[in-house]
């Protein structure tokens, strides 16, 4: 908490202004996240596990710190339950987005939602909520509208982008693979945020701004679903790990997880979210 | 923001990072007067560079017509209109650049083009509109005017694409000054492709980040010039290293364009970004609007560019353009030639002043052919 207050003092010595941090820890706000049996599955929204699982409110603020800035951001509230089957962790959050946004040209962008965990669970010394700090690493889940897209329907092509789209040829198609890859972009040298996914969920890390990196293996998995104005979105983490870049979680712990929306339609996307501060989260023994 | 020294506004303005020169920094002269927007330049990008999937409407080079042609649709008038009215006559431009027009939370003034700004290029820009007044005769600058402006990426001293990503994964390179984005770290925010003035980062939509012109850096580096610059039938652009006006070098072909005799200028000043694309501009356009596009100066370069056989030296840098693949550190005109030299001084091309007339009978004794003789 130390780090993360001098962060807050700073910024908001540097606006002028004072930060709205929720009480993050006060006893409304404590996410249970029951123990369920392993044979029980999680990843679907809708499975009926989560209506039992407790609802907590989370509130969002405005990402007003580092540009660039998104001052009045779509979503404000999200409504988060959690639960876990002794090896995984599964958070649900729900939020409210009259505009299902998953197709990503350059004018559009992907809704988006993300679980961040700390690394290292000091409560005495936790990391900037605000993707953590140097020296304090935090271990954050994203899940895209356009990768659970791209997993529901198949991967975009020209023509799902663009119907009427007419192209003579493209370089794989009079090349071997291997001397048309450099014609792939991003995609050639494994960018991750381009290469095909087998889960809608990045599974990264960070230690302050503009140092999120996602990581060679994921270990996330997730599905969210769009439903009547609606985004429900399931995020799972194995609790056990012996990396540096993972928190490792056992039941009866108690630890923090903090959140970030992103509302597509609006344009929110990098830096221009809506954010919370840290919220405290107890695992069932 | 940091302070830092950009010369084509001449005085210090705001940028996100200190400001730190590049050891040689990429330049490129580009002739107006002699583009006739053949798109050979844009091709040879095209096919060497962006012929893959989600690329189909990208060019790192475009040639549009002025002053009615963009790409992306309306891309200068857009800003130039967010930016509003600034004065530009003097040396000393005190406006406001696009980094000191920032609004609240943002790093730069931009903007984001529609998808389908970047969808036809180059339709209907050669279009006729209208007819010449009765009585009308050429006289210059024309009455009716028009000209051709190819664009790649300014690699910018001050670039505003590098300003705006917030995870810093564009970088300038220490060692030319190219601007690149790096394609494993982008993460597609489009936070480039709207602060770029000169719309000239692009997303890309099926790898999902962003792309720009390397300033053809494999050939670079090993001393070749751009795809775009070797390509040019019209020979109007010169390639190869542009120097701070401090430490111009007469002997470099482009800093004696630049710097020298000062005929070429840099694509909107005002922005703050220095640009190291630099125009010749076109002598039959009105200097009020070049003034706008190009900057004070704009007058004495054509002047300078009109008197251009009184200056030997000039007439030898300006021989050079497109007169080889290699790039051209050094030249020196020798006689009636000019020499060009790579960095180890070895000669690289040698073009007279004069081209020799070389003349033939008509009557093709040894194929029993006739040939008519061409100029």
């Amino acid at each position: 908490m130390r780090l993360f207050s001098r962060t807050v003092a700073r910024v908001s010595l540097a606006l002028g202004t004072a930060l709205v941090v929720p009480a993050a820890f006060g006893a409304d706000t404590v996410l249970h996240a029951s123990r369920v049996a392993s044979t029980i599955p999680l990843i679907d929204p809708a499975a009926p596990v989560w209506s039992k699982a407790r609802e907590v409110a989370v509130v969002l603020q405005p990402q007003s710190v580092v540009v660039p800035m998104n001052p009045e951001p779509a979503v404000t509230q999200i409504r988060v339950r959690a639960v876990h089957n002794g090896k995984l962790l599964a958070v649900r959050i729900n939020w409210k987005d009259a505009t299902r946004s998953e197709t990503v040209l350059s004018d559009t962008f992907g809704d988006q939602v993300a679980v961040e965990f700390p690394i290292r669970a000091d409560p005495a010394d936790l990391p900037s909520p605000m993707m953590g700090n140097a020296g304090a690493p935090v271990n954050i889940l994203q899940w895209r509208a356009a990768l659970q897209h791209d997993l529901d329907y198949g991967d975009p092509s020209v023509r799902t982008l663009y119907s009427n789209a007419e192209v003579d040829v493209y370089p794989d198609q009079l090349l071997p693979a291997a001397v048309a890859r450099p014609y792939q972009g991003a995609m050639a040298v494994d960018n991750p945020v381009s290469r095909p996914m087998r889960t809608p969920v990045l599974d990264q890390v960070a230690e302050g701004w503009g140092t999120l990196t996602t990581k060679a293996q994921s270990r996330a998995e997730g599905r969210g679903v769009w439903h009547n104005g609606v985004w429900s979105v399931v995020i799972t983490l194995p609790l056990a790990s012996t990396s540096q870049d993972a928190p490792n979680l056992r039941p009866g712990q108690k630890t923090s997880v903090a959140f970030a929306v992103w509302e597509g339609g609006h344009r929110e996307v990098g830096s221009r979210k809506s954010w919370s501060d840290w919220t405290a989260i107890e695992l069932a023994k | 923001m940091s302070k830092v020294y950009n010369w084509q506004i001449g005085r210090q303005m705001e940028y996100p990072y200190e400001g730190v020169r590049p050891r040689r920094q990429f330049g490129l002269v580009m002739d107006l007067n002699k583009c006739i927007a053949c798109q050979t330049c844009t091709v040879a990008c095209k096919t060497t560079w962006t012929p893959g999937r989600g690329q189909e409407y990208m060019f790192w080079n475009n040639v549009e017509s002025k002053p009615y042609g963009y790409y992306p649709l309306g891309w200068d008038v857009n800003i130039l209109e967010k930016l509003g009215v600034q004065e530009v006559s003097g040396p000393v431009y005190s406006g406001k650049t696009l980094f000191e027009a920032a609004p609240d939370g943002e790093p730069v003034l931009g903007y984001l083009p529609d998808d389908l700004d970047y969808a036809h290029p180059n339709i209907g820009e050669d279009d006729s509109v209208g007819d010449m007044t009765r009585g009308a005769y050429l006289q210059a600058p024309h009455l009716q005017w028009m000209y051709y402006l190819p664009r790649i990426c300014n690699h910018c001293t001050y670039p505003a694409c590098l300003g705006s990503c917030p995870r810093q994964s564009i970088y300038k390179r220490p060692e030319d000054g190219i601007v690149l984005i790096d394609q494993r770290r982008c993460r597609g925010y489009r936070e480039c492709v709207k602060g770029c003035p000169y719309k000239k980062s692009f997303f890309n939509p099926m790898t999902r980040v962003s792309e720009k012109c390397i300033g053809c850096y494999p050939a670079v580096e090993s001393g070749r010039q751009t795809q775009c610059t070797i390509t040019c039938i019209g020979k109007i652009r010169l390639q190869g290293f542009v120097s701070a006006p401090d430490e111009a070098r007469e002997d470099n072909p482009i800093d004696y364009v630049v710097h020298v005799a000062k005929i070429a200028r840099p694509l909107y000043p005002q922005f703050g970004l220095e640009p190291n694309v630099y125009y010749i501009p076109p002598v039959h356009v009105p200097p009020s609007f070049l003034a706008q596009m190009f900057g004070a100066g704009v007058e004495q370069a054509i002047a300078t560019y009109r008197a251009a056989s009184q200056d030997r030296k000039l007439i030898g840098a300006l021989l050079l353009f497109g007169a080889t693949p290699q790039i051209i550190h050094h030249y020196r005109v020798e006689g009636s030639f000019t020499i060009g030299y790579d960095d180890s001084g070895a000669e690289l091309v040698r073009v007279p002043f004069k081209e020799p007339i070389f003349m033939r009978v008509a009557f093709d004794e040894k194929y029993q052919t006739r040939r008519s003789n061409m100029t």
